[in-house]
Order: structure tokens, then sequence, then C-alpha cells
């Protein structure tokens, strides 16, 4: 289980790679917003499944906060998920799209 | 058994250019063959705007000498497509053209035209 | 204004004296009568859009068909098949437009006190990007819809690349990139409507769906609406496309960025309606909606809290607050269309404001990454105090005019039965005061680690900067003048 402070230093290693000196501690309060918010964002989002199912909700809220605590933090992979690298940026649409398509087609 | 067309053969050339053209501008590294596989693109969805409007047994839909009213809306190829499949062409000459130009200030940059490494993401 | 003509005179007008103008200031290329000519038409556009009465223009040029006589009409109020391509000009289209120019007119004199080379191809393309918005929101047909789409993405590139930065070229070219694949898209969405229905004006297809239905086409309605969403997250720069869009908005000149948005959000708005009003009884489809701008506003506004420069910041709000947009018009409902595009309306204000005010830095030697800290309130106070005011506009706080249209959101979620979005919006307004405040408090307050240039702020900025925080605190604390033009268009009729 990640804590607090083990996130801290996990960002602190990965910001000291391209950051340093001034405005270090701005762009680390950033990262840190940024990471706790998605955690939030992520919590509430799981639990629009009670829509389908209150149980389910339920599993999946928790499945979900512990995962995104676990693999803290987050938004590292988020930032590199979210790069404009056409490549990347690719991938996703066509993920998008198929989910779209799979979703309408068979719900409907 | 699904009695084969030349519409259902137009279908399925459109969608295989269509299928191709996007295979080739995800997959491909190489910027100008990206901008071939557009022009591929391109032409399966004039293909499927042309399969659309053909009619079996039909004729040009321009009004004849002689052609009854009614026989020329039963028998005439539907005529928006074509003006679709126009407008498509001279958009799809203008995006080419702006890819290319994109393509060669970029190369001047970079000496490379594979996309992997001209269009690499940053950070800022 | 409430006269409905079948071929409305300003509705032409409103796109081709953009066209015109975009074709005479490119001829003349670099002298100094560009600026009036360009000052000049932008002005004469927005008088023509506030005057303008309501109706149709129906190209052409003959009457509709009513199915129920058998006779022909042009009159617009009677139910028949337009059987043509058709613009609309009604109180939504209007609001939307009168903005636009507005924000064009200041664009226009932004960029004509800034650049002085190359200014006519730069000037021809603000034109025609507006040219394409302005189409696009006035379409009811799908084929000018395909059209001002491929356009308008066209031009947002020749914008783009007009910064001249390596970064703008590369952001041009991802763009243009996808701008392909979108268009395609659209146009198998349009050949498949046409295909099923026979018709290409929004309205027929309706009309026709509904009266001699498509029972066994459902399938390839949804295959339509999957290329539609593709034009919609491609058209607003929504999930995934936002990391192009947003980079769009970066790479280009603030004031560019200001009609981009503007144009962004005009054909959310356009595309969102057409959508719901042809694929909206279908099942799944406004679950498929919510989810994209959903999943839009949350990544934008936790990447605009990571973001290091103020520009760029500002560039993952506008995608983000797009997603507040679209979620509007993805409800469904009145509430919900109401929300969505009085959100748009008062978004394209208050990014403005911010925009404008990022534009300023630019003459303080280019003060906009937070690495630094430049203490910019010292030597420039209004410029502080005004982009303090855009912040709490763009967080929604009341009485600025980002409060009234969300509350009008989060009322319609929660009568959707939503309640976590609203949550999601209401954290999307707090994130979004938070990423703002941290860029001001390092650029403008906190005492300066690097000197800047002593800058003197053209007076067009200045005024531009006030006019529209005027605009946002009249609008905040008098919803109604602009929901006068929405709510009737809305619960009536006069939706594109």
């Amino acid at each position: 289980m990640t804590s607090i402070a083990t996130m801290y230093d996990k960002l602190k290693k990965y910001l000291d790679n391209f950051i340093i000196g001034r405005g270090y501690t701005n762009i680390m309060t950033g990262y840190i917003t940024g990471e706790l918010q998605f955690l939030i964002f992520i919590i509430i989002l799981a639990s629009l499944f009670r829509i389908f199912s209150f149980p389910l909700a339920i599993i999946i809220l928790v499945l979900t906060g512990a995962a995104a605590i676990y693999f803290a933090p987050t938004i590292i992979n988020i930032e590199k998920e979210n790069s404009n690298e056409l490549n990347r940026v690719l991938y996703w649409f066509l993920i998008y799209f198929a989910i779209i398509i799979a979703i309408t087609i068979w719900g409907g | 058994m699904i009695e084969v067309t030349i519409q259902l053969l137009g279908f399925i050339a459109a969608a295989l250019l269509i299928v191709i053209g996007i295979a080739g501008m995800v997959f491909l590294d190489n910027m100008i063959k990206k901008i071939i596989a557009f022009t591929l693109l391109s032409d399966g969805v004039n293909l499927l705007l042309v399969a659309i409007g053909y009619i079996e047994g039909g004729v040009v839909p321009i009004l004849l000498p002689g052609m009854s009213i009614t026989e020329f809306t039963m028998r005439a190829a539907l005529v928006f497509p074509i003006g679709i499949v126009l407008t498509n062409i001279v958009i799809g000459v203008s995006t080419t053209a702006i890819l290319v130009a994109l393509v060669i200030m970029l190369y001047r940059r970079y000496g490379t035209l594979k996309a992997s490494v001209i269009l690499k993401g940053e950070r800022r | 204004m409430m006269e409905l003509v079948s071929n409305l005179w300003s509705i032409p007008l409103i796109v081709i004296i953009p066209l015109i103008t975009a074709v005479i200031v490119n001829a003349i290329y670099d002298k100094e009568v560009i600026k009036y000519i360009s000052i000049a038409s932008a002005l004469i556009t927005l008088g023509i859009s506030i005057i303008s009465p309501y109706g149709y223009h129906w190209f052409t040029g003959h009457p509709a068909f009513d199915p129920n006589t058998f006779t022909f009409t042009f009159d617009p109020g009677i139910p028949a098949f337009r059987l043509s391509l058709e613009f609309v000009y009604g109180p939504i289209q209007q609001i939307m437009i009168v903005i636009s120019s507005l924000i064009l007119v200041f664009c226009v004199i932004l960029a004509t006190v800034g650049l002085t080379k190359r200014q006519g191809p730069y000037m021809a393309t603000i034109f025609l990007l507006f040219a394409s918005a302005a189409i696009i929101i006035m379409v009811n047909d799908l084929y000018h819809l395909w059209i001002a789409v491929e356009i308008g993405s066209l031009i947002v590139v020749g914008v783009v690349v007009a910064s001249g930065t390596s970064i703008s070229h590369k952001a041009a070219l991802k763009y243009a990139f996808f701008s392909a694949i979108s268009g395609a898209g659209l146009a198998v969405a349009l050949a498949l409507l046409l295909g099923i229905t026979g018709f290409a004006n929004v309205s027929d297809i309706i009309r026709i769906m509904n009266t001699v239905g498509i029972s066994g086409m459902e399938k390839i309605l949804y295959i339509s609406f999957g290329f539609f969403i593709l034009a919609w997250m491609y058209a607003g720069g929504l999930a995934p496309i936002h990391p192009l869009k947003s980079e769009v908005y970066g790479a280009s000149y603030p004031h560019a960025t200001a009609v981009l948005q503007a144009q962004s959000k005009l054909m959310l708005v356009a595309i969102g309606i057409i959508m719901l009003r042809i694929f909206g009884t279908l099942p799944f489809i406004k679950e498929v909606m919510i989810f994209l701008s959903v999943i839009t506003m949350i990544l934008g506004v936790v990447l605009a809290l990571i973001q290091i420069d103020f520009r760029w910041i500002i560039a993952y709000l506008i995608i983000s607050h797009s997603g507040l947009v679209t979620l509007g018009i993805a409800l469904g409902t009145k509430d919900g269309i109401i929300g969505g595009v009085f959100q748009a309306v008062n978004d394209i204000i208050y990014m403005s404001v911010l925009l404008f005010c990022c534009e300023a830095l630019y003459y303080f030697g280019g003060a906009t990454s937070t690495k630094n800290s430049f203490g910019i309130a010292r030597k420039s106070p209004w410029l502080c105090a005004a982009v303090l005011l855009g912040a709490f506009a763009a967080a929604g706080m009341p009485p600025f005019n980002g409060f009234q249209s969300e509350i009008i959101l989060i009322q319609a979620s929660l009568n959707s039965g939503l309640p976590e979005i609203a949550v999601i919006i209401l954290m999307v307004s707090i994130t979004t005061l938070i990423a703002l405040l941290r860029a001001i408090y390092r650029i403008f307050l906190k005492p300066p680690e690097v000197e800047v240039l002593e800058a003197k702020i053209p007076k067009a900025i200045n005024f531009g900067i006030w006019l529209f925080i005027i605009l946002t605190i009249i609008i905040g604390v008098y919803p109604d003048i602009a929901l006068r033009f929405i709510i009737p268009a809305v619960e009536g009729g006069f939706l594109p």
C-alpha cells in the first residue's frame, strides 16, 4: 500500500528529471493536486455504476479507489497517455471509436 | 443467398478502400505513405457515395428530349451524391496540398519523413 | 424580429462578407489599408447579425412539398419536406454569431496592432474561420455541415501555422491529419443517412424517420452516429482528440485562439444538436455523449493543473469547459440544452478575457511561464485585476456569467437523476480556479525572480478585456439578456 509520503517521493523523483530550479514547488503542487483530484473524479465516476446495479457500484468503487491509491502516483501515466504524440492519440482514438460502436450496436 | 449486383460490388470495394486507407494512416510510419493512404480513404468514400446513387438499369440524371417525367424519376440515378463527390474531390485536393506542404516544412527541419520522429510527443 | 422568411437576405451576407474580405485582404497582402478593411468588415458583420430578422435560406430556390395536401409552399412555418439545402437564422444563431462577431472585431484589431508582416493572408484565415463557424451554426443540412467542418479544420491549420514556430507546424500537421480522417468519416455518415432516407436536409431526415420509419436499418444509423461522434470529438477537441486541440490552442497567438475557441464551441453546439435531433431516440446515444463529455471535463482540468505555461493552462481549460457545453447538450433535456448553449456563450466570453490578458502578457516579454515569477501586478495592476476577474468568471463564481450557466447545468443533471455529474461539474469549477490562481500567483502576485520589460499595453487590448469583463458581469447579473434568445428556441422551434 502506497502512503502519501511515498507518492510525494515518487513524484519528486519523476519531476527531478526535467524540472530544476525555479518554480519547482509550484509544479509539484500542481502534480499533487492533479493526482488527488483525479482520484476523487475516478471514485465519483465509479459510483455512477449504481445506475446498473447498486452492489456492483459498491464493489467497483472500492476496487477503483484501492487501485488508484495503490498505483499512485497515476498522474505520471495520465500525462504520458494524454501526450500529443500522434501514435498515442491514434491509439486512444481507435479504442474510443471501438467502444462507442460496440456499446451502441450491441446495446441497441 | 445475397444477389451480387454492381452496387454491392461497389460497396465492398469502397469498404476495402476505406479500411486500407485508415490502416495505412494509422500504421505506416512514413508521412508520404500516410498521405497516400489518405487519398485511398478519400477515394473509398467517393466510391461509397457513387454506389449509393447507383440505380440498376438507370440512366444519367439529365432530362433528355422525348423522355417523360415519370420515366425520368423512375430511372435516373441520384444526382446529389455526384455533387458530394465533386466537393469531396476538391476538399481532398486541398487537404493533400496542406499535408504535403507541412511535411515539406518539417522535413527541412528534421531531415526525416518518419512520423515517430517528427511527431514525437513534447514536454512543454 | 419573429418574421419568418424563406429567403432571408442576411444569411448569405453573414457568410459572403467575411469571404470577400478574406479574398481582398489576401490580394492586398501587406499594406496598411488591410487594417481598415478588416475592422470595417468585422463591424458590418456584427451589425448585420444584430439587426437581422429571423428566417431561413433555401438553396436552389424551389418550394417545399407538403405531403399532407400535396401542394408546394414557400412558407417555412408549414411542416413540409424542404427538399433543399437550408440555413436557419434564429435566436440561438443570433446570439452565437453576435458574440463571435464581437470577438472577431477585437481579434482583428489586436492582430493588426501586433503583426506587421504577412498580414493579408493571416487576416484572410481569420475571416474564413469566422465564416466557417457562422455556416456551421446556421446549417440545417448535412452537406453544408460537412463542407463547413472540413473547411473550418483546414483554416484552423492555416491559423496555427501563421504563428511560425516549429511547435505550431507540428500541431498543424497532426490536426490536419485528423481532419482528413474525421472529414472522411463525416462524409460516410452523410452517405449512410442519404442512402437510408434519401435526404440531406436534417428536418427532412427526421420527418422521414418519424413517418415512414427505418425499421431494420438501426445498425446503419449507429454506424452513422459513430462517424458523427468522430466529427464532434474532432471539431470540439473532446477526448481523445484533446491533446491535439489543446496544442492548437496553445501554439496559436492568443487573439487567434479566442476566435478558434469560439469556432469550436459553435461547432460543438451545432453538431451536438443535430446529433440529438437525428439519433436522440435511439438507445445509448445520450449515454455515449455524456460519457465523452465527462471524460473530457475531467481530463482537461486535471491536465491543466500540471501545465507550466499560462497559455497551455488556458488551452486545457478551454477543452474542459467544452466538455461542460457538450454535457448540457448530451443530457438531452430542455434544461440541459439551454444550459449547454448558455455555457457555450458564456465560455466564449470569459475565455476571451483570459486570452486577451494572455496577449497583453506578450508585451512584457512573453511572461507566460509559471517557472518564474514576474511580479507583473506591480507594473500593471489593472491587468492583474482583469485576469483575476476572468478567473473568477471561468470558475463559475457569482456575479459572473459562468455561475448562471453552471447552475442551470447542475440543476439539469440533478433533474436527470445524475447527482454524480453535478458533483463533477462543481469539482471542475473549483479545479479551474485552482489551476488559474496558481498561474496568476506566479506571474502577477509573487515578487519577481525575473525582471520583465516595461510595457505599454495597447489601448485596444485593454478596451477589449474590460468590455468582455463588463459583459460577463452584465450577463451574470441579468442572465435573461442571453436566455431570452436561447429558451424560446429550445422550447418552441428554431433549432437547426
